[in-house]
């Protein structure tokens, strides 16, 4: 019986390692019907969802938080090329009786070498594809700012 | 808004409510298969779940949310929620960041939490 742990441990790995050389070998990973919401941003389609990815990504350092209105706006926005993904912590649960598999990552982001690195949760629903793999159905990035 | 999106920010809103008040109200959250995975501590049934919860080593806390995401997880109606924010414990002086993702499952008209996911998450640098 497929060990849902390590389906996801191994799927990360091989997602942060295409993401962080060559992001069009995401592709793959998604199809038609997936949805990523990136930053707040929500996109349906394994094409859309690589465009989105692929070589500029815009990523705010810290944003402004106007308490009276509830807003938050980014006051810089930073479009990156390489970007390196260390994975802190890799939680899996099965998600629905046909295999699903719920995954939620903790980890850094490093943008361009030199920047600060930044921390994130990303969150997956990974289904069968039919042919022994999974795919990406859910996926969820957020920048986590610290919290003080 | 899309439908998923109000019951996910309804739901967000009425679980930390309820956590930061009275842990065991949350046990008319969860069902006998709903699962938590508390910082690595795998838990199954809402029985373990709360029991779980209500033996965490802080008596006052407050979750404040930072950011909600919500996608359909299904197409019975089953939703993904994925939530960040910070956690202020009486104890600790400083606010912690968090990451929290839920499925909620529909039921009796209402949703459960059928997964649950909690983590710490520590500055990167």
């Amino acid at each position: 019986m497929a060990d849902f742990e390590t389906i996801a441990k191994q799927f990360v790995e091989f997602y942060y390692q295409a993401f962080d050389s060559k992001r069009e070998n995401l592709l793959p990973l998604y199809r038609e019907q997936s949805m990523l919401t990136f930053e707040n941003a929500p996109t349906q389609g394994a094409t859309s969802i690589i465009e989105k990815l692929k070589v500029r990504i815009h990523v705010a350092r810290t944003p402004l938080v106007n308490r009276k209105e509830k807003t938050l706006t980014f006051a810089k926005s930073l479009p990156f090329k390489d970007v390196k993904h260390q994975v802190a912590s890799v939680d899996a649960q099965p998600s629905s009786e046909s295999g699903g598999i719920l995954v939620l990552v903790a980890g850094a982001l490093i943008v361009d070498e030199e920047q600060k690195p930044m921390s994130y949760t990303q969150a997956f629903q990974l289904l069968p594809d039919g042919q022994g793999s999974y795919f990406v159905f859910n996926d969820v990035f957020r920048l986590v700012y610290p919290a003080a | 808004m899309a439908d998923f999106e109000n019951i996910a920010k309804q739901f967000v809103e009425y679980y930390y409510k309820a956590f930061d008040s009275d842990r065991a109200s949350l046990a008319a959250l969860y069902g006998q298969d709903s699962m938590l995975t508390f910082e690595a501590t795998p838990l199954q049934g809402v029985g373990n779940i709360i029991q779980k919860l209500q033996e965490l080593p802080f008596k006052e806390v407050q979750h404040q949310v930072a950011t909600l995401d919500a996608q359909p997880a299904d197409a019975q109606g089953s939703i993904l929620v994925v939530v960040s924010g910070a956690l202020l414990v009486e104890a600790e002086k400083r606010p912690m960041s968090y990451a929290q993702t839920f499925q909620l499952k529909p039921r009796d008209g209402s949703y459960y939490v059928f997964n649950d996911v909690f983590r710490l998450v520590y500055p990167a640098a």
